[in-house]
């Protein structure tokens, strides 16, 4: 029941398939790493440490990350941007049964004409379990530092 | 670039471009507004629940701290120690017995007192204080209190009137609507910063029709919409707003006809979002209040929140939302409450928009400052309306403005 090297490159897999899959604009895939019952939320981390659930954005079911995702695509108004996923190492724990995993991130934003700058840095923290032979994140909280966050956070992170 | 001429044209329906841009505007605005005769919104009582409990925050440029007292009551003071001038407290929220400076360790209660300063008496006979030196001359700088079902307000003025008639009765009626004198519950805080003038964000609730067009969302399913039954009330100075509205349907009609971001075929695969359950007496499912100078109070269905305006010179704010429920709220509507929270924020389905185009906003007029923007939809005057397919709040709002700063 331990997290053998092989699973663990197939969590490292995981991680960084997401952060692409957002980085290169194909947000229709973002809602497939989740498992049919699952929870994704973005948290200030002030908001983590003192115990308050309020998300910067909170989806609990597929059917939601779907509407996020078309919120995304087609309904939201922002100028043209290029995202960077700077992943950590993923350190787990847990069972092959019940992952959990914790990495690090920082994403750069470039806005058409701008300079690059940082929008948020933080960790994402996961419960991965295997669904249809497939691993898929039951949890994914994303717990950001950034005080001020820089205007919007326009895709999922 | 010339001069701005730094006047205003004739009327309240055109607004000059340069008092969003202008750095000595700015800097006459934080003297007679935020540091002049206004309440300026610092926080709700929950974030303070217990004795000791503290919150930093901010008026204008100024960094304050709001802190609970043994006795229970709420203290706002300035966060600069008399002897040096140290920004005391780092922390944004905490709890402390008393407050310290860490340089020299001058000590003062939790209303500001001078308690203790080292050496006063000096050692071994040498140094110390002066005989005359007194203690209670040189506490921090204090701000006049108020707090009203939870919401807790500051002034750094003498002149600033009574809370009650400052927002008059109107506006009063809206505010206690959603803070009603049941205990809040914090659910939670997020925070951003814009580049575009602190006006701006006022301006954005206040106008009323802006909703039916950027935002895709609101628009298709009717959450606010320029057809819903709704009014537009201001108080007496113009400066504060209640925008009041009932949710429409998805239906076409003469007014979605006209919006190009209406798509009736939308269906959310997930519809728990806009499980909306009616909380308050009357039918309004959104109440949105801008409280002159520095906040707004919400409720959008059952998301409640406000959002304090800190402005960052004149070509930046900051928005510091605060998200709250009721302690009597069961775990559904708790819940309710977090899911249409989605809505709001820094990543809000609705609210992304507005940071995104205010900051257009600013990056269009910042090079022409002698230009200015038009604000004719439902006439030149500044009445209270029926409807809102108007720009009446902003007229309203901009009548009291150019009071305010003597323009």
């Amino acid at each position: 029941m331990t997290i053998t090297p092989e699973l663990r490159s197939e969590i490292a897999d995981l991680a960084n398939a997401y952060a692409l899959a957002i980085d290169d604009g194909e947000l229709d895939r973002w809602p497939r790493f989740f498992a049919s019952d699952c929870l994704y939320k973005i948290i200030a981390k002030e908001n983590f440490d003192s115990g308050l659930p309020l998300g910067l954005l909170m989806c609990d079911s597929q059917g939601m990350l779907q509407d996020r995702m078309e919120a995304f695509s087609k309904l939201n108004v922002f100028g043209p941007r290029s995202w960077r996923h700077m992943l950590g190492a993923v350190y787990t724990t847990g069972s092959e049964k019940e992952i959990s995993a914790r990495t690090n991130f920082v994403i750069f934003e470039t806005l058409a004409g701008k300079d690059t700058h940082i929008l948020c840095a933080g960790e994402y923290r996961d419960i991965i379990i295997r669904e249809h032979g497939a691993l898929k994140f039951r949890e994914r909280l994303c717990v950001y530092d950034t005080t001020m966050i820089p205007n919007s956070i326009v895709r999922p992170i | 670039m010339g001069e701005a001429p730094l006047s205003w044209p004739d009327g309240n329906d055109r607004v000059p471009y340069w008092i969003y841009t202008d750095q000595g505007n700015y800097e006459r605005e934080l003297e007679k507004i935020f540091y002049g005769p206004v309440w300026n919104y610092v926080g709700l009582e929950c974030e303070i629940l217990n004795p000791g409990d503290f919150k930093r925050t901010q008026i204008g440029d100024q960094s304050i701290i709001v802190v609970r007292d043994a006795e229970g009551g709420v203290n706002a003071l300035v966060n600069r120690c008399a002897h040096r001038g140290v920004k005391i407290c780092e922390q944004d929220k905490g709890s402390f017995s008393e407050i310290m400076c860490p340089y020299h360790q001058w000590t003062y209660d939790l209303k500001g007192n001078l308690q203790g300063v080292p050496f006063h008496r000096g050692v071994k006979g040498n140094g110390g204080m002066p005989a005359d030196f007194s203690m209670a001359d040189n506490g921090l700088d204090v701000l006049k209190v108020h707090v009203r079902n939870g919401g807790i307000f500051a002034t750094m003025s003498d002149k600033t009137p009574p809370f009650e008639t400052y927002m008059g009765n109107r506006i009063l009626g809206y505010y206690d609507r959603e803070l009603d004198g049941r205990s809040l519950s914090l659910l939670g805080h997020s925070r951003q910063r814009i580049g575009a003038n602190w006006k701006l964000m006022l301006e954005n609730i206040k106008d009323t029709h802006h909703a039916s067009l950027l935002h895709v969302f609101f628009v298709t399913f009717g959450l606010f919409r320029v057809d819903n039954d709704s009014r537009v009330e201001m108080d007496d100075t113009g400066l504060h707003t209640a925008l009041s509205s009932i949710r429409g349907k998805q239906e076409l009609n003469d007014g979605t006809a006209q919006m190009r971001s209406f798509d009736s075929n939308l269906a959310l695969n997930d519809p728990s979002l806009l499980d909306v359950v009616r909380e308050f007496d009357g039918d309004q499912t959104v109440v949105m209040q801008t409280l002159w100078p520095n906040v707004i109070l919400q409720q959008q269905s059952n998301t409640l929140a406000t959002r304090q305006i800190v402005p960052k010179g004149p070509n930046s704010f900051e928005l510091h939302w605060t998200f709250f429920g009721y302690e009597d709220d069961d775990e559904e509507m708790t819940a309710r409450r977090l899911r249409q929270a989605n809505l709001m924020g820094p990543a809000g389905l609705v609210s992304m928009d507005d940071g995104q185009i205010l900051e257009r906003t600013q990056e269009g007029i910042l090079a022409h400052p002698n230009e200015q923007g038009v604000v004719e939809l439902g006439g030149r005057g500044t009445d209270d309306t029926d409807h809102m397919v108007t720009e009446v709040a902003l007229r309203a709002f901009y009548k009291g403005y150019r009071n305010v700063m003597g323009l």
